[in-house]
């Protein structure tokens, strides 16, 4: 459910060019990961709240033209990085919860984390089953939508948010530093096929689910990193529909 | 206020970039007006019709659709708008040629619900009226300029508007387009009762099909199109004294008035 969730945001992200904001709010993340375990509370709980913050930041400075889309990605991910960076260091050192969600830990994941995890993709998926029509509007002309009368300033500070939730949740499956991918790879790989827009979010969304279930059985297989065979198994169906798309 | 001024404009002002671009206009539209806003470039046409629609905020004036202030203005859907560079966007983007035109029928109305069995008819309507059958299920990053430029307007008609908006909505396209695009237009104005206004350089089809022309040049001047009028007198308000726009009534094709 979770890679449903990040693939078809994904296909969303892509479309806006807006896909670095995922590296961003993972990173952005690290720094409530960080406090969530120097106090001793679950750490997704700061880390979303951070994510959610550092989101509408970045979504404001852009529409105020103080800083373009990928510099003020810039900004929030180093701020959340140095806060977890400090954290870590006024803790003493890494431990090695803080590397499971550098790295991702699917495998270890337990039955609480589990349930909330569900809970939250759930949350985006309804979202976007919801909204995809009015999403697809602004993604493809974010101006004249607002002619159209939907409420286009609320759909994306919406979108938005649901956005820092599903990297959140992700981040506890495949870990920041590659979060990025299962959120962008699977519609890459989808774009790839210039399909319609129906059958490019089906697709999306098959290629995420596949690309993480064909990852976890290779790797159970071959006792190798999850996050890192997963990474691998998507970008290896990219590859090959670039090039069965180019033949 | 005589209920056919579906467009009103008082006194408007619109500045961008500290340089005023709009100059104390004052006209108005009536219902099934067709109206040809032409003047040089840069001299305000976008400008103008943006501000009208709400999209750019004016210095002072009033603007009233539909006898509401724009400002307060929330029947969209009796609107509909083709901006000028409608046809520059990304050719990788995934849509069909039907996808785009059913986000026409996305409004307000259907936030959060799927478009109904009606909206889908009123889809295959506009697919027909603007000939686009054959590459309805075509992606639109692999349409010609001139099938792009029909897309839009079918995305905009499929709303059924009151008030259609075009911002120079056929350009390089050869001339036979041009002709048929000018014929569907004065169909949509004299038998769907629509009112049209669009941004136009051609001068010609403005004169001879058009019942009234604004000419912008940061100061607006609105004239309905008469035999009496004569063009010239108009165009050099707009386009300066010397400027020559040589134009013979008779050379309006007789098919024009009633395609």
């Amino acid at each position: 459910m979770v890679t449903l969730a990040c693939a078809w945001i994904g296909l969303f992200l892509i479309l806006r060019k807006e896909s670095m904001i995922v590296d961003g709010l993972a990173h952005t993340a690290f720094g409530g990961i960080a406090i969530g375990l120097f106090f001793s509370i679950n750490p997704i709980i700061p880390a979303l709240l951070i994510s959610a913050v550092a989101v509408l930041a970045i979504s404001y400075l852009r529409r105020k033209g103080i800083a373009q889309s990928d510099s003020a990605i810039a900004v929030m991910l180093a701020i959340g990085f140095s806060t977890g960076l400090i954290i870590i260091s006024l803790a003493g050192g890494f431990n090695v919860e803080l590397f499971s969600y550098l790295f991702g830990s699917i495998l270890t994941i337990n039955m609480g984390d589990l349930l909330t995890v569900s809970l939250l993709s759930v949350v985006t998926i309804v979202f976007l089953s919801l909204f995809y029509k009015e999403l697809m509007c602004i993604s493809f002309d974010e101006r004249s939508s607002r002619l159209t009368g939907i409420p286009v300033e609320y759909l994306s500070v919406a979108f938005n948010l649901i956005v820092a939730l599903t990297i959140v949740l992700s981040i506890k499956i495949i870990g920041i530093i590659l979060v990025v991918a299962l959120v962008v790879l699977p519609a890459l790989t989808a774009l790839q096929l210039r399909l319609s827009f129906r059958k490019t979010m089906l697709t999306t969304v098959f290629v995420g689910v596949v690309g993480l279930i064909m990852g976890l059985i290779i790797s159970a297989l071959y006792d190798i990193a999850t996050s890192g065979v997963i990474v691998f198994t998507l970008v290896f169906i990219f590859a090959v529909s670039a090039v069965y798309s180019r033949l | 206020m005589d209920e056919d001024h579906v467009l009103v404009v008082e006194g408007l002002n619109v500045t961008r970039g500290g340089a005023q671009v709009i100059r104390n206009a004052s006209f108005v539209v009536n219902r099934n007006d067709y109206v040809g806003i032409v003047g040089p470039n840069g001299g305000g046409k976008t400008t103008l019709l943006l501000a009208i629609l709400g999209m750019i905020p004016r210095e002072s004036g009033t603007i009233k659709i539909f006898n509401q202030d724009i400002a307060s203005f929330r029947q969209w859907q009796r609107l509909a708008y083709v901006p000028q560079d409608a046809v520059n966007f990304d050719p990788n983007f995934p849509i069909t040629v039907r996808e785009l035109i059913s986000l026409g029928r996305v409004n307000r109305g259907n936030l959060g619900r799927p478009l109904k069995a009606d909206d889908w008819e009123a889809v295959e309507d506009s697919i027909d009226f603007m000939g686009l059958r054959e590459i309805s299920d075509k992606r639109m990053g692999e349409l010609s300029g001139g099938q792009k430029q029909r897309a839009f307007i079918a995305k905009a008609l499929v709303r059924g508007p009151e008030i259609l908006f075009l911002d120079e909505p056929i350009v390089g396209v050869d001339a036979d387009t041009q002709e048929k695009f000018f014929q569907k237009m004065s169909n949509l104005n004299q038998k769907r009762n629509i009112t049209i206004l669009m941004v136009s350089h051609d001068l010609t089809a403005v004169f001879c099909r058009m019942s009234r022309v604004l000419c912008v040049n940061r100061d607006v001047y609105s004239s309905p199109i008469t035999p009496t009028v004569d063009p010239n007198e108009l165009l050099r308000k707009a386009y300066g004294e010397h400027f020559h726009f040589v134009y013979h009534r008779h050379e309006c094709r007789g098919d024009f008035k009633d395609e």
